[in-house]
């Protein structure tokens, strides 16, 4: 800090010191004392006392819980997946992937595919998939499975 | 030799708030003597318009008193009522959205002494009114506290629930920003 900081902030420190002096000088305290008094004795003291035992911070801070709690559930119900249609193939207890089928779930899969006007048109789809396999190709596969 | 007079003892502030917490209404009366002109001061220096000076006082003081409860001495009184009157003020410029300034010639007209050294001394403060209008409102406060009051940041810090630290930076930039628009 050079020596004008220095002045300059002298002299906005006096500057500070007399802002308001006026209008303070101006106030009639003894009014004031009494009219504070004459209202603390007219509001009794547990006027308003509900709202002011809550500190002003706390009730900031659950609104904003409350803001971000219902902005969540909002975002969840724009954004949400619309409900995934039927199984195309319904094996009991299948899983997402074919090695964790048991042995016996896999032949019962096995004997759906096999069915002829099985539950679903092996010729709709355009990828090769399980259903498009034969009875024997199956049935290898489930050996290779079981090891 | 005559034996000494007694000299009778000043109550301390924390007297004082246990007296009036015990009911005695004039303890609350002699804490309104004692600090209204120092809050007064400040809600002036924050904007506080002349015309509204005296409401504003006593609504700082009925908030005090309310909440006194809640007064663990963790700083002296009189700064715990200045934040509590930068509060009341914050209340009061919401409601009315704008400053209402003074008219020039009517400080003018209730002078004493120079009337140019007057109008001078006059157009400073007003301008350092305004520029620290445009302060954010924690920065208007510890400066207030600092440079107007002459607290210590520690007992700012303890008053406004920050750190001797956090309220030494706020206060110079309070100076920065209050030196560039003076300038």
């Amino acid at each position: 800090m050079n020596h004008n900081d220095a002045v300059n902030d002298t002299a906005l420190r006096q500057l500070a010191e007399r802002l308001g002096t006026r209008a303070a000088e101006r106030l009639d305290v003894e009014r004031t004392a009494e009219a504070v008094v004459t209202r603390l004795r007219q509001e009794p003291r547990g006027a308003g006392r509900v709202w002011a035992a809550f500190d002003p911070a706390w009730l900031r801070i659950a609104a904003a819980l409350v803001l971000v709690v219902g902005a969540g559930l909002v975002a969840r119900g724009a954004f949400q997946p619309a409900p995934l249609s039927e199984p195309a193939l319904a094996v009991p207890g299948a899983g997402p992937e074919l090695s964790e089928l048991s042995a016996p779930q896999l032949e019962e899969l096995l004997r759906t595919v096999a069915e002829p006007g099985g539950a679903r048109d092996a010729g709709a789809a355009p990828d090769v998939g399980l259903e498009d396999l034969s009875a024997p190709q199956l049935r290898a596969l489930l050996a290779s499975l079981e090891g | 030799m005559s034996p000494a007079e007694p000299v009778a003892a000043v109550p301390t502030d924390a007297a004082l708030i246990a007296a009036w917490q015990g009911g005695d209404e004039q303890a609350a009366a002699e804490l309104v003597r004692r600090h209204a002109r120092a809050l007064a001061r400040f809600l002036a220096g924050g904007g506080a318009p002349e015309a509204e000076l005296d409401d504003l006082v006593q609504e700082a003081f009925i908030r005090a008193f309310r909440a006194l409860d809640r007064f663990r001495g963790q700083c002296r009184f009189r700064t715990w009522l200045l934040t509590i009157g930068g509060n009341v003020l914050k209340d009061a410029f919401r409601r009315a959205r704008r400053v209402r300034v003074v008219p020039l010639d009517e400080e003018l007209r209730s002078a004493d002494g120079d009337p140019h050294e007057h109008a001078v001394a006059l157009e400073a403060e007003r301008r350092l009114g305004d520029a620290l209008g445009q302060l954010p409102r924690l920065q208007r406060e510890v400066f207030l506290l600092r440079a107007q009051q002459g607290f210590e940041y520690e007992e700012i810090a303890a008053a406004l629930g920050t750190t001797p630290g956090a309220a030494r930076v706020h206060y110079h930039h309070a100076v920065k920003r209050l030196k560039e628009y003076l300038e």
